[in-house]
Protein backbone atom coordinates (compact mmCIF):
# COMPACT_ATOMS: atom_id res chain seq x y z
CA UNK A 1 0.00 0.00 0.00
CA UNK A 2 2.63 2.56 0.85
CA UNK A 3 4.37 2.62 -2.11
CA UNK A 4 1.41 3.31 -4.13
CA UNK A 5 2.40 6.93 -6.12
CA UNK A 6 0.78 10.26 -5.56
CA UNK A 7 -1.18 11.12 -8.63
CA UNK A 8 0.84 14.67 -10.24
CA UNK A 9 -1.29 17.56 -8.24
CA UNK A 10 0.06 21.25 -9.34
CA UNK A 11 1.79 19.95 -12.12
CA UNK A 12 -1.42 18.96 -13.90
CA UNK A 13 -3.97 21.13 -12.65
CA UNK A 14 -5.25 23.65 -15.19
CA UNK A 15 -3.45 27.05 -13.52
CA UNK A 16 -5.42 29.59 -15.58
CA UNK A 17 -8.53 29.02 -14.64
CA UNK A 18 -10.46 31.87 -12.77
CA UNK A 19 -11.17 30.02 -9.25
CA UNK A 20 -7.35 29.10 -9.47
CA UNK A 21 -6.77 32.36 -10.64
CA UNK A 22 -8.24 34.43 -8.17
CA UNK A 23 -7.51 32.21 -5.56
CA UNK A 24 -3.73 32.30 -5.59
CA UNK A 25 -3.44 36.00 -6.63
CA UNK A 26 -5.45 36.66 -3.44
CA UNK A 27 -2.50 34.86 -1.53
CA UNK A 28 0.22 35.90 -3.24
CA UNK A 29 -0.66 39.80 -3.03
CA UNK A 30 -1.30 39.22 0.71
CA UNK A 31 1.82 37.78 1.47
CA UNK A 32 3.33 40.93 -0.65
CA UNK A 33 1.35 43.05 1.66
CA UNK A 34 2.52 41.44 4.73
CA UNK A 35 6.22 41.90 3.60
CA UNK A 36 5.32 45.33 2.69
CA UNK A 37 4.02 46.18 6.46
CA UNK A 38 8.50 46.26 6.49
CA UNK A 39 8.64 49.48 5.13
CA UNK A 40 5.51 50.78 7.19
CA UNK A 41 7.40 49.63 10.28
CA UNK A 42 10.73 51.29 8.98
CA UNK A 43 8.96 54.65 8.73
CA UNK A 44 7.42 54.78 11.77
CA UNK A 45 10.33 53.46 13.27
CA UNK A 46 12.20 56.70 12.13
CA UNK A 47 9.67 58.96 13.09
CA UNK A 48 10.00 58.14 16.95
CA UNK A 49 13.94 58.20 16.32
CA UNK A 50 14.03 61.93 16.22
CA UNK A 51 14.42 64.51 13.38
CA UNK A 52 18.17 63.10 12.34
CA UNK A 53 17.00 59.48 11.78
CA UNK A 54 13.70 60.92 10.01
CA UNK A 55 15.10 62.67 7.91
CA UNK A 56 17.51 60.04 6.49
CA UNK A 57 14.53 58.04 6.39
CA UNK A 58 13.02 60.45 3.89
CA UNK A 59 15.99 60.02 1.83
CA UNK A 60 15.65 56.42 1.36
CA UNK A 61 11.70 55.97 1.42
CA UNK A 62 11.90 58.49 -2.16
CA UNK A 63 14.19 56.67 -3.93
CA UNK A 64 13.70 55.04 -6.70
CA UNK A 65 13.69 51.66 -5.94
CA UNK A 66 11.08 52.07 -2.84
CA UNK A 67 9.00 54.03 -5.36
CA UNK A 68 9.01 50.67 -7.31
CA UNK A 69 8.37 48.56 -4.52
CA UNK A 70 5.42 51.54 -3.02
CA UNK A 71 3.77 50.61 -6.89
CA UNK A 72 3.88 47.01 -6.43
CA UNK A 73 2.28 47.28 -3.26
CA UNK A 74 -0.14 49.69 -4.13
CA UNK A 75 -1.60 47.01 -7.05
CA UNK A 76 -1.24 43.93 -4.49
CA UNK A 77 -3.38 46.46 -2.32
CA UNK A 78 -5.84 46.85 -4.87
CA UNK A 79 -6.58 43.37 -5.82
CA UNK A 80 -6.35 42.08 -2.54
CA UNK A 81 -8.72 44.51 -0.73
CA UNK A 82 -11.26 43.77 -3.75
CA UNK A 83 -10.51 40.06 -3.43
CA UNK A 84 -11.21 40.20 0.37
CA UNK A 85 -14.75 42.07 -0.59
CA UNK A 86 -15.37 38.94 -2.38
CA UNK A 87 -14.82 36.28 0.16
CA UNK A 88 -16.41 38.61 2.47
CA UNK A 89 -20.08 38.60 0.16
CA UNK A 90 -19.32 34.79 -0.30
CA UNK A 91 -19.46 34.24 3.12
CA UNK A 92 -22.74 35.28 3.85
CA UNK A 93 -23.86 32.37 1.53
CA UNK A 94 -24.25 34.88 -1.64
CA UNK A 95 -22.65 35.17 -5.15
CA UNK A 96 -21.44 30.93 -4.89
CA UNK A 97 -22.98 29.86 -8.06
CA UNK A 98 -20.76 29.34 -10.79
CA UNK A 99 -21.62 31.90 -13.09
CA UNK A 100 -21.81 34.16 -10.33
CA UNK A 101 -18.38 33.62 -9.21
CA UNK A 102 -16.95 33.59 -12.50
CA UNK A 103 -18.20 36.86 -13.05
CA UNK A 104 -16.96 38.37 -9.89
CA UNK A 105 -13.81 37.27 -10.97
CA UNK A 106 -13.52 38.84 -13.97
CA UNK A 107 -15.17 42.13 -11.93
CA UNK A 108 -12.42 42.11 -9.26
CA UNK A 109 -9.59 41.45 -11.58
CA UNK A 110 -10.81 44.88 -14.17
CA UNK A 111 -12.20 46.90 -11.23
CA UNK A 112 -8.88 46.14 -9.38
CA UNK A 113 -6.49 47.52 -12.63
CA UNK A 114 -9.13 50.66 -11.99
CA UNK A 115 -8.65 51.41 -8.85
CA UNK A 116 -4.61 50.32 -9.06
CA UNK A 117 -4.35 52.47 -11.79
CA UNK A 118 -6.15 55.63 -10.06
CA UNK A 119 -3.71 54.97 -6.97
CA UNK A 120 -1.30 54.96 -9.34
CA UNK A 121 -1.60 58.20 -10.99
CA UNK A 122 -2.55 59.88 -7.81
CA UNK A 123 0.74 58.85 -6.46
CA UNK A 124 3.09 59.91 -9.12
CA UNK A 125 1.10 63.44 -9.43
CA UNK A 126 1.94 63.69 -5.38
CA UNK A 127 5.42 62.51 -6.23
CA UNK A 128 5.83 65.03 -9.43
CA UNK A 129 4.80 68.02 -7.44
CA UNK A 130 6.58 66.92 -4.25
CA UNK A 131 9.69 66.84 -6.51
CA UNK A 132 8.57 70.53 -8.15
CA UNK A 133 8.56 71.72 -5.06
CA UNK A 134 12.11 70.83 -4.02
CA UNK A 135 10.94 70.19 -1.01
CA UNK A 136 12.73 66.63 -0.83
CA UNK B 1 1.75 19.56 5.62
CA UNK B 2 1.69 20.95 1.74
CA UNK B 3 4.51 19.22 -0.28
CA UNK B 4 4.43 20.86 -3.36
CA UNK B 5 6.79 18.23 -5.04
CA UNK B 6 5.80 14.76 -5.88
CA UNK B 7 7.68 11.85 -3.94
CA UNK B 8 10.28 10.01 -5.15
CA UNK B 9 8.23 6.86 -6.25
CA UNK B 10 5.95 9.39 -8.10
CA UNK B 11 7.88 11.13 -10.78
CA UNK B 12 7.03 10.62 -14.30
CA UNK B 13 9.26 8.65 -16.69
CA UNK B 14 8.81 9.29 -20.54
CA UNK B 15 6.57 6.45 -21.48
CA UNK B 16 6.32 5.05 -24.82
CA UNK B 17 4.77 6.25 -28.13
CA UNK B 18 2.03 4.23 -30.29
CA UNK B 19 2.01 6.19 -33.68
CA UNK B 20 -0.93 6.48 -35.58
CA UNK B 21 -1.80 3.53 -38.00
CA UNK B 22 -0.50 4.20 -41.84
CA UNK B 23 -2.55 6.04 -44.02
CA UNK B 24 -4.25 8.23 -40.83
CA UNK B 25 -6.04 11.18 -42.55
CA UNK B 26 -6.40 13.04 -39.01
CA UNK B 27 -4.49 12.18 -35.90
CA UNK B 28 -5.79 12.86 -32.12
CA UNK B 29 -3.04 12.36 -29.33
CA UNK B 30 -3.49 10.95 -25.98
CA UNK B 31 -0.92 11.35 -23.45
CA UNK B 32 -2.12 8.95 -20.87
CA UNK B 33 -0.72 8.46 -17.28
CA UNK B 34 0.73 4.74 -16.63
CA UNK B 35 1.29 3.18 -13.91
CA UNK B 36 2.42 -0.21 -13.03
CA UNK B 37 2.07 -1.75 -9.78
CA UNK B 38 3.91 -4.77 -10.80
CA UNK B 39 6.84 -3.34 -12.11
CA UNK B 40 8.23 -1.83 -9.42
CA UNK B 41 9.09 1.21 -11.58
CA UNK B 42 7.77 4.68 -11.47
CA UNK B 43 4.58 5.60 -13.05
CA UNK B 44 4.89 7.26 -16.62
CA UNK B 45 3.21 9.17 -19.63
CA UNK B 46 2.41 7.02 -22.94
CA UNK B 47 1.29 8.53 -26.12
CA UNK B 48 -1.35 7.19 -28.26
CA UNK B 49 -2.00 8.08 -31.50
CA UNK B 50 -5.58 7.54 -33.03
CA UNK B 51 -7.28 8.50 -36.51
CA UNK B 52 -9.85 11.01 -35.45
CA UNK B 53 -12.84 9.47 -36.99
CA UNK B 54 -12.45 6.38 -34.87
CA UNK B 55 -12.04 7.59 -31.50
CA UNK B 56 -15.78 8.28 -31.00
CA UNK B 57 -17.78 10.90 -29.33
CA UNK B 58 -16.61 10.87 -25.33
CA UNK B 59 -13.01 10.93 -23.82
CA UNK B 60 -14.34 7.25 -22.42
CA UNK B 61 -14.93 6.07 -26.08
CA UNK B 62 -11.45 6.81 -27.46
CA UNK B 63 -10.29 5.19 -23.80
CA UNK B 64 -12.18 1.92 -24.70
CA UNK B 65 -11.14 2.21 -28.11
CA UNK B 66 -7.58 2.32 -26.72
CA UNK B 67 -7.61 -0.34 -24.75
CA UNK B 68 -9.48 -2.82 -27.50
CA UNK B 69 -7.31 -2.02 -30.13
CA UNK B 70 -3.69 -0.70 -28.83
CA UNK B 71 -2.96 -1.60 -25.16
CA UNK B 72 -5.57 -3.76 -23.48
CA UNK B 73 -3.44 -3.31 -20.20
CA UNK B 74 -4.62 0.34 -19.88
CA UNK B 75 -7.01 0.55 -16.38
CA UNK B 76 -9.90 2.52 -16.01
CA UNK B 77 -12.59 2.62 -14.10
CA UNK B 78 -16.04 3.31 -16.04
CA UNK B 79 -19.73 1.71 -15.74
CA UNK B 80 -22.79 3.62 -16.94
CA UNK B 81 -21.07 5.55 -19.70
CA UNK B 82 -24.39 8.35 -19.22
CA UNK B 83 -22.67 10.40 -15.81
CA UNK B 84 -24.46 8.76 -13.59
CA UNK B 85 -22.69 6.48 -11.81
CA UNK B 86 -19.03 8.99 -10.95
CA UNK B 87 -16.71 6.05 -11.84
CA UNK B 88 -14.76 7.48 -14.95
CA UNK B 89 -13.91 10.66 -12.86
CA UNK B 90 -9.92 11.44 -14.50
CA UNK B 91 -8.16 14.69 -15.03
CA UNK B 92 -8.56 15.74 -18.26
CA UNK B 93 -7.05 18.10 -19.90
CA UNK B 94 -6.27 19.79 -15.79
CA UNK B 95 -9.45 19.57 -14.93
CA UNK B 96 -11.25 16.87 -13.15
CA UNK B 97 -14.51 15.54 -15.07
CA UNK B 98 -16.35 12.46 -16.30
CA UNK B 99 -14.60 11.15 -19.16
CA UNK B 100 -18.08 9.35 -20.32
CA UNK B 101 -19.47 12.82 -20.86
CA UNK B 102 -16.71 14.96 -21.89
CA UNK B 103 -16.73 15.64 -25.38
CA UNK B 104 -13.88 15.21 -27.30
CA UNK B 105 -14.96 18.29 -29.80
CA UNK B 106 -14.64 20.39 -26.92
CA UNK B 107 -10.99 19.03 -26.58
CA UNK B 108 -7.95 20.05 -28.33
CA UNK B 109 -6.04 17.69 -31.39
CA UNK B 110 -4.02 16.96 -27.83
CA UNK B 111 -5.67 15.11 -25.16
CA UNK B 112 -3.82 15.05 -22.02
CA UNK B 113 -5.49 12.45 -19.16
CA UNK B 114 -4.28 11.84 -15.54
CA UNK B 115 -6.11 10.22 -12.41
CA UNK B 116 -7.24 12.51 -10.10
CA UNK B 117 -5.07 15.13 -8.52
CA UNK B 118 -3.25 13.87 -5.18
CA UNK B 119 -4.50 10.42 -4.73
CA UNK B 120 -2.44 7.46 -3.84
CA UNK B 121 -2.69 5.60 -7.57
CA UNK B 122 -3.56 1.54 -7.47
CA UNK B 123 -2.83 1.33 -11.25
CA UNK B 124 -3.20 3.64 -14.32
CA UNK B 125 -5.97 5.97 -14.04
CA UNK B 126 -7.40 4.17 -11.13
CA UNK B 127 -7.06 6.18 -7.76
CA UNK B 128 -7.47 4.43 -4.24
CA UNK B 129 -10.55 6.28 -3.20
CA UNK B 130 -10.59 4.64 0.60
CA UNK B 131 -9.75 7.07 2.51
CA UNK B 132 -12.42 9.61 0.44
CA UNK B 133 -15.22 6.83 0.88
CA UNK B 134 -13.99 6.93 5.11
CA UNK B 135 -14.41 10.63 5.15
CA UNK B 136 -17.91 9.87 3.46
CA UNK B 137 -18.76 7.70 5.75
CA UNK B 138 -17.62 9.92 8.98
CA UNK B 139 -20.35 12.50 8.18
CA UNK B 140 -23.09 9.94 8.90
CA UNK B 141 -24.67 10.09 5.43
CA UNK B 142 -28.48 8.61 7.07
CA UNK B 143 -31.45 9.68 8.29
CA UNK B 144 -30.71 10.54 12.03
CA UNK B 145 -34.35 10.36 13.75
CA UNK B 146 -33.99 8.72 17.17
CA UNK B 147 -36.85 10.80 19.37
CA UNK B 148 -39.76 10.54 16.92
CA UNK B 149 -41.01 7.17 15.40
CA UNK B 150 -41.73 7.21 11.53
CA UNK B 151 -45.59 6.90 11.83
CA UNK B 152 -46.83 3.38 11.60
CA UNK B 153 -48.72 3.58 8.78
CA UNK B 154 -46.60 5.68 6.34
CA UNK B 155 -43.86 7.44 5.75
CA UNK B 156 -42.07 10.33 7.44
CA UNK B 157 -43.18 13.28 4.75
CA UNK B 158 -41.92 15.76 3.87
CA UNK B 159 -43.46 19.12 1.78
CA UNK B 160 -42.30 19.83 -1.66
CA UNK B 161 -40.59 22.76 -0.61
CA UNK B 162 -38.56 20.44 2.15
CA UNK B 163 -37.66 18.44 -0.38
CA UNK B 164 -36.33 20.98 -2.88
CA UNK B 165 -33.83 21.86 -0.22
CA UNK B 166 -32.34 18.67 -0.62
CA UNK B 167 -32.26 17.73 -4.24
CA UNK B 168 -29.11 19.24 -5.10
CA UNK B 169 -26.94 18.30 -2.87
CA UNK B 170 -28.26 14.74 -2.94
CA UNK B 171 -27.50 14.32 -6.49
CA UNK B 172 -24.15 14.18 -5.72
CA UNK B 173 -22.64 10.53 -7.08
CA UNK B 174 -19.64 10.98 -5.05
CA UNK B 175 -17.08 10.45 -8.06
CA UNK B 176 -14.38 12.61 -6.24
CA UNK B 177 -13.93 15.58 -9.11
CA UNK B 178 -14.51 18.23 -6.27
CA UNK B 179 -12.19 17.10 -3.34
CA UNK B 180 -9.10 16.47 -5.54
CA UNK B 181 -9.43 19.45 -7.57
CA UNK B 182 -9.19 21.73 -3.95
CA UNK B 183 -5.64 22.42 -3.14
CA UNK B 184 -6.77 22.50 0.73
CA UNK B 185 -7.58 18.61 0.09
CA UNK B 186 -4.65 18.07 -1.32
CA UNK B 187 -2.70 19.39 1.40
CA UNK B 188 -4.86 18.54 4.22
CA UNK B 189 -6.67 15.44 3.35
CA UNK B 190 -5.79 13.52 6.23
CA UNK B 191 -7.65 16.21 7.87
CA UNK B 192 -10.22 18.31 5.85
CA UNK B 193 -13.05 16.39 4.82
CA UNK B 194 -12.95 18.18 1.50
CA UNK B 195 -15.88 19.27 -0.04
CA UNK B 196 -17.80 16.06 -1.14
CA UNK B 197 -18.29 14.85 2.51
CA UNK B 198 -19.00 18.35 3.80
CA UNK B 199 -21.80 18.78 0.67
CA UNK B 200 -22.99 15.10 2.07
CA UNK B 201 -23.04 16.69 5.67
CA UNK B 202 -25.19 19.42 4.77
CA UNK B 203 -27.53 17.26 2.70
CA UNK B 204 -28.33 15.83 6.23
CA UNK B 205 -28.46 18.70 8.21
CA UNK B 206 -30.84 20.51 6.26
CA UNK B 207 -33.21 17.76 5.95
CA UNK B 208 -36.35 18.61 7.99
CA UNK B 209 -37.18 14.63 8.93
CA UNK B 210 -33.32 14.82 10.25
CA UNK B 211 -33.24 14.97 14.09
CA UNK B 212 -29.13 15.07 14.82
CA UNK B 213 -28.09 18.28 12.91
CA UNK B 214 -27.07 19.76 16.25
CA UNK B 215 -24.80 16.57 16.79
CA UNK B 216 -23.83 16.65 13.28
CA UNK B 217 -22.79 20.35 13.30
CA UNK B 218 -20.69 19.30 16.66
CA UNK B 219 -18.85 16.89 14.89
CA UNK B 220 -17.79 19.36 11.88
CA UNK B 221 -17.04 22.38 14.35
CA UNK B 222 -13.30 22.05 13.61
CA UNK B 223 -10.34 24.29 12.20
CA UNK B 224 -9.42 21.27 10.23
CA UNK B 225 -12.48 19.31 8.97
CA UNK B 226 -14.91 22.12 7.89
CA UNK B 227 -12.67 25.10 8.10
CA UNK B 228 -9.44 24.16 5.31
CA UNK B 229 -11.81 25.31 3.15
CA UNK B 230 -11.06 28.66 2.39
CA UNK B 231 -13.39 29.14 -0.77
CA UNK B 232 -11.30 28.63 -3.68
CA UNK B 233 -14.27 27.29 -5.75
CA UNK B 234 -12.56 24.66 -7.68
CA UNK B 235 -15.33 22.11 -6.42
CA UNK B 236 -18.12 24.23 -7.62
CA UNK B 237 -16.09 24.92 -10.37
CA UNK B 238 -15.63 21.30 -11.79
CA UNK B 239 -18.45 19.20 -10.55
CA UNK B 240 -19.79 17.02 -13.09
CA UNK B 241 -23.59 17.12 -11.97
CA UNK B 242 -23.67 20.96 -11.57
CA UNK B 243 -23.75 21.47 -7.71
CA UNK B 244 -22.41 23.18 -5.12
CA UNK B 245 -19.88 22.05 -2.77
CA UNK B 246 -18.95 25.62 -1.83
CA UNK B 247 -21.88 27.28 -0.86
CA UNK B 248 -23.09 23.96 1.01
CA UNK B 249 -19.95 24.52 3.03
CA UNK B 250 -20.65 28.34 3.39
CA UNK B 251 -23.72 27.61 4.73
CA UNK B 252 -22.32 24.90 7.03
CA UNK B 253 -20.23 28.02 8.32
CA UNK B 254 -23.24 30.24 8.77
CA UNK B 255 -25.13 28.24 10.58
CA UNK B 256 -21.88 27.66 13.31
CA UNK B 257 -21.77 30.86 13.17
CA UNK B 258 -25.88 31.90 13.52
CA UNK B 259 -26.42 28.72 16.39
CA UNK B 260 -23.89 30.89 18.64
CA UNK B 261 -26.08 33.76 19.40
Amino acid sequence: MADRPLSPHLSVYRMYRYSVLTSITNRLTGVALSAGLIVLVYWLMAAAGGAKAYGRALGVLSSGALKVIFLILLAAFSYHLLAGIRHLIWDSGRGLERSQSQRSAWLIGIAGLLLFAGLAWWTCLHWTMAGAGGAR
Amino acid sequence: MADFRLPANSRIRKGTTHTAPEGAREVRTFRIYRFDPDSGENPRVDTFELEAGECGQMVLDALIRIKSTVDSSLTFRRSCREGICGSCAMNIDGVNRLACITSLHDLGREVRIYPLPHMPVVKDLVPDLTHFYAQYASVKPWLLAHQSPPPPDRERLQSKAEQEKIDRPAACILCACCSTSCPSYWWNSDRYLGPAALLAAYRWIIDSRDEAGGERLDALEDPFKLYRCHTIMNCTDVCPKDLNPARAIAEIKKMLVERQS
